[in-house]
């Protein structure tokens, strides 16, 4: 402390500091470069600490998570909690809830990369009558929250015979049900040039050709990023699945999470926690593999060359 | 566990399901259909709970199957949480499973719109019922649920730790001062590493046994309080001296200590509540030994207790199968075996049939001892409790916690809660 406060004598024969900018502003950019990497660390594991206390916990026995105990590793190391996780709930085994889940998220991304690029196309290059009108209804589907629609809807599927089968979860993926990614998708055709369809369509090329050819082609990054979020979305859905799914077997991950803690007798917090360690790997590699897409598509502007 | 979105879907589903049901009404056939071991029927039956449950359900239901070729069960499972929701939206939609395991603070919900079938119509053997039991799944004269086994409110201790500090076991014949001397003793030796137990007039069903110690009935049969603003201001200045005290453990501490309790967390000596969590702290806290004894009582003849039915069967209105339903839930209530499957893991079996077929041991035999030990004290269970009543409860123990916390006066407590209370009831007057 003292050292800071006494002042810095400049030793003979040596020019002024501020003689000398270049190294100066060197040291400060350094050390402002320095304070900036701390505290975007700091943050990081402010932001990643429940994701590091889930992974140690997956290792503790159940009863040594939460309660008193504090610590973040324990000394009993094992991996029975995962051996538990996969050992399945009421004669199911893990891999089929696993399976199920990777069925309803690989059908929403199919339907709707399918179903919303097409509506998207015809929303941002077709001219119809009332498309403003359509578009606006569809904009307002957006707005009405999920839980108006949770009874007729299931009423609807109850009187079809539907209840569970994957169709309830499904079928609005292959509508174009979810608005957001038709939004999504019209608003990243609306900046492709319109001249790229004027060509084409010289050529002769009708709507068919001119989306599949053309247009599809070009929107690469909206679809990855849309594939990205209803994979995910698919994967944590909980309330559909509930409602619609009546045989155990049936059943994705989320649903049979919560099969571990069960309040009315003892909760194994340890098996849920290593499923949900398990139920996390699908999602986080998904997200790795298609991660950089999502970049290039921000930084091409969904144009190229 | 209860966030924003949890509870809008609550309302939303809520407030749907209402306007549907007024349009469903009543339309049930008189005449259930029946199969034959050829071509049997088949019954949906569902429940909540976790792995244990599901595989001694299921070898229940394959007992059944095998004794009634006539009859197939299909059942179905989910958590607890998840299980009334989907419920809500089944009974929105007219489908809901034809026999369901069910929790008592739901029953008046459902009876009351017509949902669940007068089993008082269709045989079930309920003689080996203890008859104070019976009118906790009865509105307004009717059965809508059957008892599948009972829990008792109780106190449970730690005998390791009391020895540890050189306090004496209780022997469960105390008074409310001899019970906080006791939680002082403990507190003022503990030191501050153990407390005594956590505040019990946060607690709405030991407020409940002590309103009925004093012969005051908690909700009168129209549904209203059926207590005064000074009853409860008694009743949450009991404790007025140990808060702050290390007799109770602190609030702040109660919280970080979630979703475990502080006494499953060895913070706690003892605990005020229902018998049938004897295995969820024995495996929390590691203890190799917990003990119950009755509840504290100014009358030692009339220690309020009653037998609550920890869950219980029903089926539904509109079940195509009444009699099949009734049979198999005759067999789930009443069957020795199917008493040896579950031990207590429904809580002690409330048929004598099944409790005597059924042997105990360990962890098992000290509850099913309690409540055998509290039977001379034991009156008539209350009815169901009031719709919305876990709203209820869940605000009594929020406001007595903010008490705790010194954010609120016993008076100002009282009036926040009274005013939930009046509030809510109108709301569903």
């Amino acid at each position: 402390m003292t050292t800071t406060a006494t002042p810095v004598q400049p030793a003979p024969g040596a020019t002024a500091p501020a003689h000398n900018p270049k190294s100066e502003s060197t040291t400060a950019k350094r050390a402002k470069s320095t304070i900036f990497h701390a505290a975007a660390l700091l943050l990081t594991c402010v932001v990643l600490y429940p994701a590091l206390w889930m992974i140690a916990s997956a290792f503790k026995p159940n009863s040594e998570i939460g309660g008193q105990n504090t610590s973040l590793w324990s000394s009993n190391f094992s991996f029975d909690n995962f051996a538990t996780a996969m050992d399945g709930i009421g004669g199911v085994s893990t891999l089929q809830f696993f399976t199920n889940s990777l069925i309803l998220a690989i059908g929403a991304v199919v339907g709707t990369i399918l179903s919303a690029s097409v509506s998207a196309y015809a929303f941002a290059r077709i001219k119809f009558p009332g498309r403003s009108v359509f578009f606006g209804m569809m904009i307002a589907t957006l707005l009405l929250p999920f839980h108006v629609v949770i009874i007729p809807q299931y009423i609807i599927f109850q009187q079809l015979g539907l209840v569970d089968t994957y169709v309830p979860l499904l079928i609005g993926k292959f509508l174009a049900g979810d608005a957001f990614f038709v939004f999504l998708m019209v608003q990243f055709m609306r900046n492709l040039p319109a001249e790229l369809d004027e060509a084409a369509r010289i050529d002769g090329a009708g709507h068919v050709r001119i989306f599949t050819s053309i247009m599809l082609p070009l929107m690469k990054p909206a679809l990855i990023s849309t594939s990205i979020f209803s994979f995910i979305w698919s994967w944590n859905d909980f309330l559909g699945p509930l409602l619609y799914l009546n045989t155990p077997d049936k059943y994705p991950l989320p649903l049979a999470l919560r099969l571990f803690v069960d309040q009315t007798q003892s909760s194994d917090y340890g098996a849920m926690i290593a499923m949900s360690v398990l139920a996390l790997l699908p999602v986080l590699i998904f997200f790795l593999i298609f991660q950089r897409y999502i970049v290039e598509g921000v930084s091409t502007q969904g144009l190229k060359g | 566990m209860i966030n924003r979105r949890h509870f809008l879907t609550t309302v939303a589903i809520g407030t749907a399901s209402a306007a549907a049901l007024a349009a469903c009404g009543n339309g049930g056939s008189s005449s259930g259909q029946t199969g034959s071991a050829e071509k049997p029927v088949t019954i949906n039956y569902t429940w909540w709970g976790n792995d244990d449950r599901a595989e001694r359900t299921r070898k229940a239901i394959a007992l059944f199957e095998s004794k009634n070729p006539d009859i197939k069960v299909n059942g179905n499972f989910t958590d607890f949480a998840g299980y009334w929701q989907k419920r809500a939206t089944e009974a929105a939609g007219g489908g809901l499973p034809d026999v369901m395991q069910w929790d008592l603070s739901y029953l008046r919900d459902y009876g009351q719109r017509n949902q669940l079938l007068d089993l008082g119509t269709v045989k079930i053997d309920t003689s080996a019922f203890e008859k104070s039991l019976l009118p906790s799944g009865q509105i307004k004269g009717k059965t809508y649920g059957i008892p599948t086994s009972t829990n008792a409110f109780a106190v449970y201790y730690d005998p390791a730790k009391l020895a540890s500090l050189g306090i004496a076991e209780p022997t469960g014949k105390w008074t409310w001062s001899e019970f906080q001397s006791f939680l002082k003793e403990v507190g003022d030796k503990g030191n501050g590493t153990l407390f005594g137990s956590t505040d019990f007039t946060g607690v709405w069903w030991q407020f409940n046994i002590w309103l009925r110690q004093k012969n005051i009935q908690a909700f009168t049969s129209a549904g209203k309080l059926g207590f005064s603003k000074d009853d409860l201001k008694t009743w949450w200045n009991l404790n007025s001296k140990l808060r702050g005290t290390q007799a109770l453990v602190p609030e702040d501490r109660v919280t970080q200590l979630k979703p475990k309790s502080p006494f499953g967390s060895n913070v706690s000596a003892a605990e005020v509540t229902w018998d049938n969590f004897m295995a969820g702290y024995l495996a929390d806290s590691g203890a190799k030994q917990l003990k119950l004894v009755p509840v504290p009582s100014d009358d030692p003849n009339n220690l309020g207790l009653f037998l609550k039915p920890s869950m219980l069967m029903v089926a539904s209105a509109k079940t195509k199968f009444k009699d099949a339903a009734a049979r198999f839930i005759d067999f789930m209530v009443n069957d020795p075996e199917v008493g040896q499957i579950f031990k207590t893991s429904r809580g002690v079996p409330a048929s004598k049939t099944q409790r005597d077929g059924t042997t105990f041991d360990g962890a098992d035999k000290l509850v099913v001892d309690y409540e055998k030990s509290i039977e001379q004290y034991l009156k008539d269970a209350p009815e169901p409790p009031i719709v919305g009543f876990g709203t209820l409860e869940a605000s009594f123990g929020r406001i007595a916690s903010d008490l705790n916390y010194g954010k609120l006066t016993v008076d100002g407590a009282v009036d926040a809660w009274f005013k939930e209370a009046e509030d809510l009831i109108k709301q569903n007057a």
